[in-house]
């Protein structure tokens, strides 16, 4: 019956107790889809990074990434790339040749890293071709083809088929001077993709380059599902002489970042909960102040002092168990919505993609994450409703029975 | 038998500021079935001998003995618990719970003391049959009368079967119809059931029904007469 009347309690009320259920829905809706968006936030980014550039694993000659000095290549590498192929947990695998340059145009000039690739394998693992927003992936121009970022092709202020010279140390010591013609503007969220990666193909380079046929670094896609280090142990163990390394260690910036991320919603999770507690406190406050003569009876009959806080406890938990499903539901709404139809960022897209972000954003979610939520605002609601019921146990009989 | 021992009872607020006297060496016994009036004017301390007899308030000196219990050095724990179980309530404003019915307000105390459902619902029924209200059963306070209100007060004060009744000023918000109507059903149970009901008032309806009327003045007994 202490149950038929807390929850007969909520609605004597009505406003107030929609009020707190609001808050709970609100608070419930806010977390998961401000979760949902930091996600799919982080996942956009560190996935364009990882799948354009970066890839999930690279492998070096250890001393290259020292200084990127191109007499550092792996030894058989075109051997090992089509080896790492055929490994099961091996999606796709390219090489490339790398050495860093110049870049010039009849107006200006700029410091870039020159990217020999294998142009069919570098468009399966990277998908190069896909971020090409003016011109085409190798094709039209048979004589020294290269793809540039867009940022660059602004600097130089070059277009499709402009002329660029690349200036680069060919790896006796000398500079060599080449002339290019641009086949394609890339465009992407990747910073360096954008503005620091040139891409000429592998054999155009190798030309112009002292040491012949060798490569800088392999990347490596791995399937889904497959974990990344267990594979960079599996290459570092056959391959002794090279150095295999995930994105973690790549890109440690995008690790640091993710863990940032997460911290980013814990504090967002505390800060929603305690508005959520002290929404909850002033409600129920109120709830046995009005009730006090009430209260007074029950326990002057005799109503132990743990079955009135029990009872307050209760209408809250009732009002946290009828706003949180809602919470949850408008929530799952409203993240699988726009999980179809994506964040539409568009009117701030040159800020973000000036960070490298893309400007349309799909939230998503674990289901674990609704789990927490839910429990988190629970919680809250319970611990938002000690006080009132601690205050409800204080009352003096007496006293209370009197206030009018 | 004496199922109430009030010995030289005396309780002043404020003790430290400034000190108000609510009773002064009051001491008396209340028999069992007994229908007793405690009456005198406002502030003469009727209301607080109630809730001193009742458990409710602790007296600054003297004792109360309930069934040759001393309540006063009890604590407030054991205090609810014996209130439970002994005494049965009923308040000038009726107090009512408003969110349950006339029935379930009458079960709600035999819900504390943890009575089986079935006994609990005959036992409220019964009362209410016996109060004229059990037509009323499933109606929630806000659809009943004062009169029908003060009638479920009463019949959730039996319903815990007390050793004795504490009405406070129980016909103050009643009209002269429910008042007689009331004190009749009152009187019944008392003279039927050898129910004991100790009132305080200053209505002469009730003070014409009472066979003992305890007259205070200033903390004071003035007058203990038995009609």
């Amino acid at each position: 019956m202490i149950l038929k009347i807390a929850w007969k309690n909520i609605w004597r009320s009505r406003g107030r107790s929609m009020v707190v259920m609001g808050s709970i829905v609100v608070g419930i809706w806010a977390l998961l889809f401000g979760t949902g968006f930091m996600n799919g936030f982080m996942e956009s980014y560190m996935a364009d990074v990882i799948n354009h550039d970066v890839s999930n694993i690279q492998i070096h000659n250890p001393e290259f990434t020292k200084d990127y000095d191109i007499k550092y290549f792996i030894p058989d590498g075109e051997k090992k790339v089509k080896e790492i192929r055929n490994w099961p947990e091996v999606k796709a695998a390219t090489s490339r040749a790398i050495v860093n340059g110049m870049i010039s145009s009849s107006r200006k000039s700029a410091g870039i890293q020159i990217r020999g690739i294998d142009v069919e394998n570098e468009a399966k693992a990277t998908q190069l071709d896909s971020l090409i927003s003016e011109g085409e992936y190798f094709i039209g121009i048979k004589r020294n083809p290269i793809i540039i970022g867009k940022k660059i092709a602004d600097e130089l202020k070059v277009k499709i088929r402009s002329k660029v010279v690349l200036t680069f140390n060919d790896g006796n010591g000398d500079l060599t001077t080449t002339a290019f013609r641009v086949v394609g503007i890339v465009k992407s969220s990747s910073v360096k993709i954008n503005g620091h990666y040139v891409f000429v193909r592998k054999e155009d380079l190798f030309k112009n380059l002292a040491n012949g046929n060798q490569i800088h670094e392999i990347a490596i896609v791995t399937n889904s599902q497959v974990e990344e280090e267990s594979i960079v142990a599996k290459y570092n163990e056959v391959y002794k002489e090279d150095k295999a390394e995930s994105w973690r260690e790549i890109a440690p910036e995008l690790a640091l970042m993710q863990e940032m991320y997460s911290r980013v919603l814990y504090i967002l999770l505390v800060i929603i909960m305690l508005a959520l507690a002290f929404g909850i406190v002033n409600t129920m406050l109120m709830a046995v102040l009005e009730r006090m003569r009430e209260l007074g009876m029950l326990m002057a009959i005799g109503m132990n002092k743990l079955r009135v806080f029990f009872m307050v406890v209760v209408e809250t938990i009732f009002l946290s168990l009828i706003g949180a499903p809602i919470g949850l539901l408008v929530g799952w709404l409203t993240i699988r919505y726009y999980q179809n139809v994506g964040v539409d960022l568009t009117n701030y897209s040159e800020g973000l993609e000036s960070f490298g972000y893309s400007s349309i954003l799909y939230p998503y979610l674990e289901a674990d994450a609704y789990i927490i939520v839910t429990v988190g605002v629970v919680v809250t609601a319970i611990i938002g409703a000690l006080y009132p019921a601690w205050k409800a146990v204080k009352l003096n009989p007496v006293e209370a029975l009197h206030k009018v | 038998m004496s199922i109430i021992k009030v010995e030289n009872i005396t309780k002043i607020y404020n003790e430290t500021k400034i000190p108000v006297h609510a009773l002064n060496g009051v001491s008396f016994e209340i028999e069992e079935g007994e229908f007793t009036a405690i009456v005198g004017p406002s502030g003469c301390g009727k209301t607080t001998l109630l809730n001193v007899m009742g458990g409710l308030d602790h007296p600054t000196a003297g004792r109360v003995e309930i069934s040759n219990t001393d309540i006063t050095e009890m604590k407030d724990k054991d205090l609810i618990d014996f209130r439970l179980n002994n005494i049965g309530f009923v308040f000038q404003a009726y107090n009512l719970i408003p969110v349950l019915t006339a029935l379930e307000n009458v079960e709600f105390i035999m819900l504390l003391q943890k009575v089986a459902k079935k006994e609990r619902v005959e036992r409220s029924m019964s009362l209410l049959k016996e109060m004229g209200i059990a037509d009323k059963a499933d109606q929630r306070p806000s659809e009943l009368s004062g009169g029908q209100q003060q009638r479920v007060a009463v019949a959730r004060a039996l319903a815990s079967k007390p050793n004795f009744i504490l009405a406070d000023e129980p016909t103050a918000n009643l009209d002269s119809v429910s008042t007689s109507n009331l004190l009749d059903m009152m009187a019944k149970m008392n003279k039927e059931e050898n129910e004991t009901f100790i009132f305080s008032t200053h209505d002469q309806r009730v003070i014409d029904k009472a066979r003992r009327v305890i007259t205070l003045e200033d903390g004071k007994i003035l007058s203990d007469v038995s009609v």
